[in-house]
């Protein structure tokens, strides 16, 4: 017969101990869980802050007069055109789709083209070479109560946006 | 507890000191010849520590870290490279979307890497030495990803230039190129099957042609195995098509392109 | 015992006696050679074995670490100063110049020979049992080695940093699910992966203050960790690989 590793203990004793021991094994691990998710997402919120000390996402652009049809615009400091069209206004993006370098509107060829990976686009937006996957986004456009046209970046709207004054 | 549990118990105990102590056994050679450290492998560090250190110094005083204008968000340079271990990954960026090749395929490379020791079935082939012709599947797969890494990188690097045009290094970065390749897509239901059939056949066909291989990985070993080896002949599947076909997408949905 | 004797004896402890004892107690009792057995395999240690490559990527890890932390005396993250920062270790600080570029070099040098340490442990196939974890804290190694490098691509905050972190963290935009634009994306603009590296949504002072947390503490922190456990496997696995 095998010697018991520990002596005359009764079974149920050492069956409850078992049971309590699981339990209170378990609990700890859900403990530590916990503790561990606790501090992980405190961790992940951490990096939110609740307030943005960026410069505001909605500006005014001047009036629409100052804009001549058919010209593109870029707005600097904001990194938006302004394209005035015969049929209206609208703001694009000035982040090229691929990977965010700013591209330069050539006017000869009426093409916007990205330095960075040469992604070209038509001047309503639309790519039509290079790797850049989608059409620039075109923001947000309306006319401010005291008659200027202002800008809402935060607002991506379709390509089929326009503002008519 | 009663006799048998106990029994068991202990007989697990001791088969598991039994693999670990086969598992040692292993690295105990008999008739290995031992030399001691100081000075024998001392020696050779103090020599490889002082010729680097004297190269790097070399290095930092003949040539000066690049440091260009003032950061300016509203003006993207003529050259926007990533520094040179992240150019291969910009180079994918003409074949693929940026969250395939900046995002999707790096996970992969490491996902991969990380899993190498544990989807090699052979415990012991070529351990210690470099026995590459023994080990000629699990050689290639990995001399040839890291190949192309590395010719990605010099061809984002030499042969790149203005907007990402190829430059040969002697050429002149300032005549403009302007390289008007009409692109192709795959139609939707071809590029699946054609995305289909690739994993589909790269897998079937080795299960099918190398049984012995295929057994001795085992079907999970096998399939991880070869997923990742097919994602990464994906690479230069489609620059091929993007090089000689002009193929631009492979699949293209509304949500994502591959 | 003369004072000198002593003050040297109790810094070098184990004399100028070569003995196999000595030998044995010199490793032993020596804080940095006590990495190593005090007898190693006559093959293991062949130089055209293991390149000393592991060794090298420690050693450029040093070299980066002691450079960064002086250079750290004169670099503030700020996006008014940090570029002033670079041209005056340029112009104005004895070995500034010296230390930057040893800094940036180190990094290069140290990317290479982690490549290529990672190459002769695959091809000597010394990631086989029971140093397969070991391998894997390898990989976590490399990857810690090309973030720092990428945090540390930022600091200068010229436009080659500044658009070279542009490109890589739009591709954290594009992350599938948790990134803004990627594919099948849930989270907002403010919410998303690139939000977190830039602790806003455009690259400005938070995102500098981020990098370089992550450059001079987080990453070099994890790296430190990693290799002392990398080490410890080394040895505990029996030493550096060796034919079966």
């Amino acid at each position: 017969m095998l010697k018991p590793l520990v002596d005359d203990i009764s079974e149920t004793t050492v069956s409850r101990r078992r049971v309590l021991g699981g339990a209170l094994f378990w609990a700890s691990c859900g403990i530590v869980v916990a503790i561990l998710g606790v501090i992980g997402g405190g961790v992940l919120r951490f990096l939110y802050p609740r307030a943005l000390y960026e410069a505001s996402k909605i500006f005014k652009v001047g009036s629409p007069e100052s804009y001549k049809i058919g010209s593109v615009n870029l707005v600097t400091g904001r990194g938006v055109w302004i394209v005035r069209e015969q049929e209206g206004f609208y703001a694009i993006l000035a982040k090229c789709t691929h990977l965010g370098c700013q591209p330069i509107w050539y006017e000869d060829q009426q093409v916007f083209k990205c330095p960075c990976h040469g992604s070209r686009f038509h001047k309503d937006g639309v790519n039509f070479a290079g790797p850049a996957p989608r059409p620039l986004d075109r923001l947000y456009l309306s006319l401010a109560s005291d008659g200027r046209l202002e800008v809402d970046k935060g607002k991506d709207v379709g390509l089929d946006y326009k503002l008519k004054v | 507890m009663n006799d048998k549990t106990e029994l068991k118990e202990r007989l697990r105990l001791l088969t598991v000191i039994r693999e670990e102590a086969l598992l040692r056994q292993r690295d105990i050679y008999p008739r290995e010849e031992k030399v001691d450290t100081w000075p024998n492998l001392v020696v050779k560090e103090l020599i490889a520590l002082l010729i680097f250190t004297i190269v790097l110094v070399v290095w930092a005083l003949v040539q000066d870290a690049p440091l260009e204008e003032l950061a300016n968000p509203g003006l993207t340079p003529r050259e926007a490279k990533a520094p040179w271990y992240f150019v291969g990954l910009q180079e994918l960026l003409v074949y693929f979307d940026p969250w395939m090749a900046g995002v999707v395929l790096p996970t992969v490379i490491l996902v991969g890497l990380a899993l190498v020791p544990y989807l090699d079935p052979d415990p012991i082939k070529g351990v210690g030495r470099y026995a590459i012709g023994k080990r000629k599947f699990a050689a290639f797969c990995f001399i040839f990803g890291f190949t192309m890494w590395f010719v990605l990188v010099v061809v984002g690097q030499y042969f790149r230039g203005p907007g990402w045009n190829f430059y040969l290094p002697w050429e002149s970065l300032d005549s403009p190129k302007e390289v008007e390749v009409a692109l192709t897509n795959f139609p939707l239901a071809a590029g699946i099957a054609f995305l289909a059939c690739y994993y589909i056949l790269g897998l079937g066909i080795p299960a099918v042609t190398f049984q012995n291989f295929f057994w001795r990985l085992g079907l999970i070993r096998y399939h991880i195995t070869m997923i990742l080896l097919m994602t990464m002949m994906l690479v230069p599947v489609k620059i091929l098509l993007r090089q000689v076909f002009h193929i631009r997408y492979i699949v293209e949905t509304p949500w994502f392109n591959i | 015992m003369n004072i000198f004797v002593q003050m040297w004896r109790s810094l070098f402890r184990t004399g100028v006696t070569d003995s196999p004892v000595h030998r044995v107690f010199r490793v032993v009792v020596n804080f940095i050679l006590h990495l190593h057995p005090a007898r190693v395999s006559k093959n293991g240690i062949k130089i055209t074995y293991t390149f000393c490559l592991g060794g090298l990527s420690v050693l450029f890890f040093v070299m980066t670490a002691l450079t960064g932390g002086l250079l750290m005396i004169y670099y503030t993250p700020d996006v008014d100063k940090a570029y002033a920062n670079m041209l005056d270790l340029e112009n104005v600080i004895p070995f500034g110049m010296f230390l930057r570029n040893l800094h940036r070099f180190a990094a290069h040098a140290m990317v290479i020979s982690v490549s290529l340490h990672m190459l002769r442990v695959f091809l000597t196939a010394s990631y086989k049992s029971p140093r397969e974890f070991n391998w894997v804290i390898g990989v976590g190694l490399l990857l810690m080695t090309f973030l720092l490098s990428f945090t540390g691509y930022l600091l200068p905050w010229d436009q080659l940093s500044y658009w070279a972190v542009t490109v890589g963290t739009t591709m954290a935009e594009n992350t599938p699910i948790v990134g803004t634009k990627g594919p099948f994306s849930v989270l907002g603009p403010e919410e998303d992966m690139r939000f977190i590296l830039l602790g806003g949504t455009s690259i400005d002072q938070p995102t500098l203050i981020r990098f370089y947390f992550a450059h001079c503490i987080g990453l070099p922190g994890a790296l430190v960790g990693l290799m002392a456990l990398h080490f410890w496997r080394v040895r505990k696995a029996g030493g550096i690989s060796r034919p079966l």
